[in-house]
């Protein structure tokens, strides 16, 4: 074919593609770890091919959601993507649509976590779909992963239906050569027909819905049994008494480990790409023809949890698969081992190499934790907050600025908009025994624009008391930059109507907001202590401070306005406070010396640690001479 | 050249994932398999930064422990976690300038594996012609100058030349030939 290409795309690239391939007319999004790449990956190729495709980054995964059926209700193809904890935030819209239903293909991607690696929770999206009742597919790698996407607005279509695509974050950020086709285009001029029954519906309709919606399951249900492309046997060559369940990165690794261990062609695998509904006709008969069944998917039980007769099952329930955690490759290795070696099925052993691991062990290396850059404005703010209230609870929020955990000026991280509503829930509490702390919570800006403003509603309505820093660095910088509706910038870099944060806070009934930037962090420290007694005056009430600086990542021109070279002087008697309360990467313990000293690499002559130091060691380069304990 | 298991290790900044899209364009030239799997989310600077790299006929993108054929690593303290992933008979090459600076004893077993430990100031070099940053593609030329990888001259330089951007190729190319030159008089 003419237009076939062959290109190495990240699994959420390949989503993109898919997406595009299949003449998706519009595509939502809130960013998250693993989903952040797909919406930069659509307008990328939106320009190369020249489209006219509507993406946007939305302010929340809900508010995406919605954004998306609305266009699909109008006959457009709609693509709406997120990590699997922003489902929860749209999962009231996800219930809904599933009875609803769409018209045009409504395509829901939601990437999970094993592991996990950068989420709150392990939790399985398929479980959301089977909750909901919708059908979902399950891609093991992302070539599967784009041709998914393509028969999810298929499907959609054919049963008015959403759909979920659940790519685990192995396939959306693993790779692979990925063949490429030309786009679908699809000429749909919106038109939404009025029918409120169905869209307004009443809750007499929705038992109709309902019925409805159990019947598609069921026709869909049939429809996967017939369907080989995603539900198939990788049979044996000869009988095996021994058969896998499997399906996503999992089926992937296990086909590699049975080549390993000298057993391809001997073990017969069933590959799952629907666990939902599950064609459970073919299950049934191929648990039928073998004498033992292991089940093996991540990060829960949604397929082993359905098959009806279990009495040859193995799996989670069995304590043959972990519970938690990542099926990576050696967890896998593990599992069959141990199955296989059970069953007495001769296998070539692969050696484990303990040896290395206990010298390894023995070096002691130091652990790299997470930590905020070099530089970053949030550890500025943090160190004055500390400083101010040293004993103060501290709520905070989901973003670079989680890791104020490593400063000891972050107490809590619960989910999305926390921050606040801990704030005032810790008022409340404390207010009802006649007890007054200095509560000072945390955010960041795309945070609070998230679903800071319900919060702070909430929190004003009721009389908290408390401080509100917002950390406004003018941009989502955890999960890969985007634009904030602060900054005012769409998807695809067009202009937006930029909303400003002070605007929004004085909507929330806020009368006491000052702005600081934080590199001042003595102008911070006294700013602190005015909004606290703020809290505490009769008419007083929720104090809010933007510290304002932007990120050094995204702004590295304009970021620093007078750069300071910095020192450290003979003074430095190896207290570690810097390193302890500050924790700036380039300040540097050396243990042996007892001394700090600095990374010059790393240090970005932001010059704020001249204000950490309470021995007065650190000092700008030019008014320090000779005495500079570099190596 | 069938099927080879690339183990990349680096700190955030190191262009672990540079190299990483190197060697998939370097298979996708050769026309074979590409499968791998990246770091991404919440390391930034100063993070540690893998990848994995599977070229020829495989299904996952994860290398298994004690399977890797080869390991680059470009910051010492990262190569010791990464060890772990070379095989028996592996090579390693190792971003360092005092071999000596590396633990006797992990070398010793290193050996005993018969795994070929290559260690490289490939970060004094790239000083050296001007541009520090491009240490990781020094660190590849060397590996490919010692003959002890699969890969050929020309089918790096022309991988090379599609992955850069225009105004670091001539940078690259020269980093790539000095790391040449060194690794074949290593």
């Amino acid at each position: 074919m003419n237009n076939e290409k062959i290109r190495v795309l990240l699994g959420n690239v390949a989503i993109a593609r898919g997406i595009i391939e299949s003449g998706c007319h519009v595509v939502t999004s809130y960013p998250g770890t693993p989903s952040s790449e797909i919406i930069p990956a659509v307008v990328s190729f939106k320009k190369e091919l020249g489209l006219e495709t509507y993406i946007e980054w939305s302010t929340n995964e809900k508010v995406a959601f919605d954004n998306a059926l609305a266009a699909s209700l109008t006959g457009k193809r709609a693509a709406v993507a997120m990590k699997q904890v922003g489902l929860n935030v749209a999962s009231d819209s996800l219930m809904s649509s599933a009875y609803t239903g769409v018209v045009g293909g409504l395509v829901i991607i939601s990437c999970d976590d094993p592991g996990p690696h950068s989420s709150q929770t392990e939790q399985d999206s398929r479980f959301h779909a089977m909750f909901a009742k919708v059908p979902v597919f399950d891609p093991s790698t992302p070539q599967e992963a784009k041709q998914m996407v393509k028969a999810a607005f298929e499907l959609s279509e054919e049963f008015q239906i959403p759909v979920l695509l659940r790519p685990t974050i192995r396939v959306s950020h693993g790779k692979q050569s990925v063949k490429l086709l030309a786009p679908e285009r699809l000429d749909r001029p919106a038109n939404f027909v009025k029918d409120p029954a169905r869209w307004a519906a009443t809750p007499r309709y929705r038992l109709i819905l309902h019925t409805r919606l159990n019947e598609t399951l069921s026709k869909i249900q049939e429809k996967f049994e017939k369907d080989t492309r995603w539900n198939y046997e990788v049979a044996a060559l000869r009988n095996s008494s021994l058969g896998i369940i499997t399906c996503s990165a999992s089926y992937a690794a296990i086909m590699d480990l049975l080549e390993e261990f000298g057993l391809k062609g001997r073990i017969s695998l069933f590959k799952v790409g629907t666990p939902y509904p599950l064609p459970q006709t073919k299950i049934a008969e191929y648990v039928e023809r073998h004498d033992n069944v292991l089940v093996i998917e991540e990060p829960d039980s949604v397929i082993e949890a359905q098959i009806i007769d279990k009495s040859k099952v193995s799996g989670r329930v069995t304590g043959h698969v972990p519970l938690q955690g990542e099926l990576t490759p050696e967890v896998l290795y593990e599992i069959l081992a141990k199955e296989l070696d059970e069953l007495g099925i001769a296998r070539l052993k692969m050696i484990s190499d303990t040896e290395l691991e206990k010298l390894i062990e023995n070096l002691d290396l130091p652990i790299r934790r997470p930590t905020l850059c070099a530089g970053c404005p949030e550890r500025a703010a943090f160190f004055a907050i500390r400083k101010a209230f040293p004993k103060g609870i501290y709520p905070s929020d989901i973003g670079c600025y989680t890791l104020g955990l490593n400063l000891g000026a972050v107490d809590t991280v619960l989910d999305m908009g926390a921050g606040i509503t801990f704030a005032s829930g810790f008022y409340q509490a404390y207010n009802l025994d006649g007890n007054d702390i200095p509560i000072i919570a945390t955010m960041g800006d795309s945070t609070f624009y998230h679903s800071g403003t319900a919060s702070l509603l909430n929190a004003v309505y009721n009389n908290a008391r408390f401080i509100l820093v917002i950390l406004d660095n003018e941009i989502t910088a955890m999960t890969g930059m985007q634009p904030t509706p602060g900054i005012g910038v769409t998807a695809d870099g067009s202009e937006g109507k930029s909303i400003p944060l002070e605007d929004l806070i004085q909507g929330c009934g806020i009368k006491w907001m000052k702005t600081v930037d934080p590199y001042d962090v003595a102008e911070c420290i006294s700013l602190l202590k005015e909004a606290r007694e703020y809290t505490q005056k009769e008419d007083g009430g929720i104090a809010v401070i933007i510290a304002r600086h932007p990120c050094l990542i995204r702004y590295p021109d304009v970021c620093l306005e007078k750069p300071v070279k910095v020192a450290i002087t003979e003074e430095c008697n190896g207290c570690m406070y810097c390193v302890d309360f500050f924790e700036c990467p380039a300040l540097q313990p050396d243990k042996k010396a007892n001394v700090v000293r600095i990374d010059r690499t790393l240090c970005t002559d932001c010059g704020v640690c001249l204000q950490v130091c309470p021995r007065g060691a650190i000092v700008p380069f030019a008014t320090h001479k000779n005495q500079e304990k570099e190596s | 050249m069938i099927k080879t298991q690339i183990f990349l290790a680096g700190i955030g900044g190191q262009g672990v994932l540079f190299a990483s899209r190197l060697f998939s364009e370097l298979g996708m030239k050769l026309g074979l398999n590409v499968l791998g799997s990246e770091t991404h989310g919440m390391s930034q600077r100063g993070g540690s930064v893998t990848a994995h790299l599977k070229l020829g006929d495989f299904h996952s993108p994860l290398i298994r422990i004690s399977a890797a054929d080869i390991l680059y690593s470009f910051a010492k303290e990262e190569t010791y976690g990464s060890l772990k992933f070379l095989k028996r008979g592996g090579a390693c090459f190792v971003n360092l300038g005092d071999p000596g600076g590396f633990d006797p004893a992990v070398l010793a077993h290193l050996k005993k594996k018969e795994i070929v430990f290559k260690a490289f100031d490939a970060g004094e070099t790239a000083s050296r012609i001007g541009f520090a940053r491009s240490a990781n593609i020094v660190l590849i030329g060397y590996s490919v100058g010692t003959g002890l990888v699969p890969f050929r001259y020309e089918d790096i330089k022309s991988a090379l030349a599609s992955v850069s951007r225009p105004k670091n190729l001539g940078i690259n190319l020269k980093a790539f030939d000095i790391g040449v030159e060194q690794g074949s008089n290593a």
